[in-house]
């Protein structure tokens, strides 16, 4: 168990059950907090530091998946296995928590498990998105040292060929079965698009038949190769409406742990659950920039690994204290610019307008999420207006 | 009235880790539960953070305090 002062009090993070726990600071004076700087002052309205920190290794990959977000290429840039470290070592000292390793594909590196060892030895635990394409036995038993990897399945069978342009499907549920066999923190990601979304059911029941522990379902967004396909695989207004019913009815039909990404929170919100609940539990919309960062393979530090500024190089340790003191504008600024329908919501603290890459593929980064039902219905009801009379 | 924040409370949970190296990755299967999932885990919690503290001692804290000096960068 370890702890980061925060100004509201602090951050827990606990080994069992695995979970960050956010406590007031008569509860973190219990737990050994003594006066703080960062218990002075106003609410800087943001975290200290990232929890988390998406580390895109590389954009290195040979699978060629029609819509991968980074663009990923056979020779794509990497970060050398000595960046790597160096970018892991300064943000333990910043106090992240955990680091999410991925490209491109990270098992094509050979140093990926020399990275998640070092993440270990600086108290950050490392989690792990992969194809699961030619893993190994003798892979999947050094796969332990991660926290929690997931193997990027975006449907079954012939779906999982649409969905990527290749018949890889064989080759990712065997790389779930050898992951599965050496330990229990395996799951899914799996692409929600247009044509995919059908096919969500037989994906829940494939990891309910290998045991696995959660299936993330992730917006399909326009970024990288994804940005070509986005206007016909962006998911219509029915889907949008449904995507969070249906991962309740997945959950409760397989019992299966399903988590929605985080651009997946207008979606969420539009069906009205307990605001005090979603705020409790952590349910969040666009987190760039507080509760997430990224690092890219040429060091850039970024809110969001599909888009936004690049706020500092990760490798300067002043200038990545200094983004997340008071950097991140583009993220953390939405909420005090945001325009009707997302100014009046009263979910906007939590969702946070909804995602700001699909917003500025759709023409501007600080409009509202057009794929939010209730933006839709919104501009809709702008629409219907009669013209004023001249 | 007692000041809220002088009773040591749970804020909030986040269950699990994100894998997802490029998006956040939200846990929506406690909004089937509503408020009595929320207070039993604030509960539960609580008591699992005391009881560690009492037996463990003072937490170790992650992280460089702010001030702290920084590594020079090249």
């Amino acid at each position: 168990m370890k702890l980061r002062p925060e100004w509201f009090g602090a951050l827990v993070e606990l080994e069992w059950p695995r979970a960050l726990v956010s406590v007031n600071r008569a509860l973190a004076r219990r737990l050994g907090v003594q006066e703080t700087p960062r218990w002075s002052g106003a609410d800087p309205g943001h975290l200290s530091a990232p929890t988390e920190v998406h580390v895109v290794l590389s954009k290195r990959c040979s699978a060629g998946c029609s819509g991968c977000y980074v663009d990923a290429t056979p020779k794509g840039p990497a970060l050398s296995l000595e960046e790597a470290k160096a970018v892991l070592d300064r943000l333990a000292r910043l106090g992240v928590f955990h680091v999410a390793l991925g490209g491109g594909e990270a098992m094509d590196l050979d140093y990926l498990f020399e990275v998640a060892s070092h993440a270990r030895s600086v108290g950050l635990v490392p989690n792990l998105t992969t194809s699961g394409l030619g893993l190994t036995r003798a892979q999947a038993e050094r796969c332990r040292i991660f926290g929690q990897i997931n193997v990027s399945v975006d449907g079954v069978g012939e779906a999982y060929r649409r969905a990527r342009g290749f018949d890889g499907f064989r080759a990712a549920s065997q790389a779930l079965e050898l992951l599965r066999a050496v330990k229990q923190e395996v799951g899914i990601n799996c692409v929600v698009s247009r044509s995919s979304f059908d096919g969500l059911d037989a994906v829940a029941r494939l990891a309910k038949r290998l045991r696995l522990n959660e299936v993330e379902l992730l917006r399909f967004k326009p970024s990288g190769r994804g940005r070509a396909r986005f206007e016909d695989e962006d998911l219509t207004e029915a889907q949008a409406k449904a995507i969070f019913p249906l991962a309740k009815r997945l959950m409760l039909l397989h019992r299966v742990r399903v988590k929605l990404d985080c651009s997946f929170a207008p979606m969420v919100f539009w069906h009205r659950p307990s605001l005090a609940v979603a705020r409790f539990f952590g349910v969040v919309g666009c987190e760039g920039g507080n509760l997430l960062a990224s690092v890219m393979p040429d060091g850039a530090l970024v809110g969001c690994s599909f888009g936004g500024p690049k706020e500092a190089s990760a490798f300067d340790e002043a200038a990545t204290r200094r983004a997340f003191d008071s950097g991140f504008e583009a993220f953390r600024g939405y909420a005090a610019r945001a325009s009707e329908p997302c100014h009046g919501c009263e979910y906007l603290s939590l969702c946070k307008g909804g995602c700001r890459v699909v917003a500025e593929a759709k023409g501007d980064w600080w409009q509202p999420d057009p794929g939010c039902p209730r933006v839709r219905e919104h501009r809709r009801a702008q629409e219907a207006r009669p013209a004023p009379a001249p | 009235m007692t000041d809220p924040d002088s009773r040591p409370r749970v804020l909030g949970v986040r269950f699990g880790v994100n894998p997802n190296s490029s998006s956040l990755g939200v846990d929506v299967t406690f909004l089937l539960f509503g408020g009595a999932a929320a207070l039993a885990a604030s509960l539960a919690l609580s008591a699992l953070l005391r009881a560690r503290a009492a037996l463990l001692g003072p937490v170790a804290t992650h992280g460089a305090e702010p001030g702290a000096e920084e590594e020079k960068t090249p």
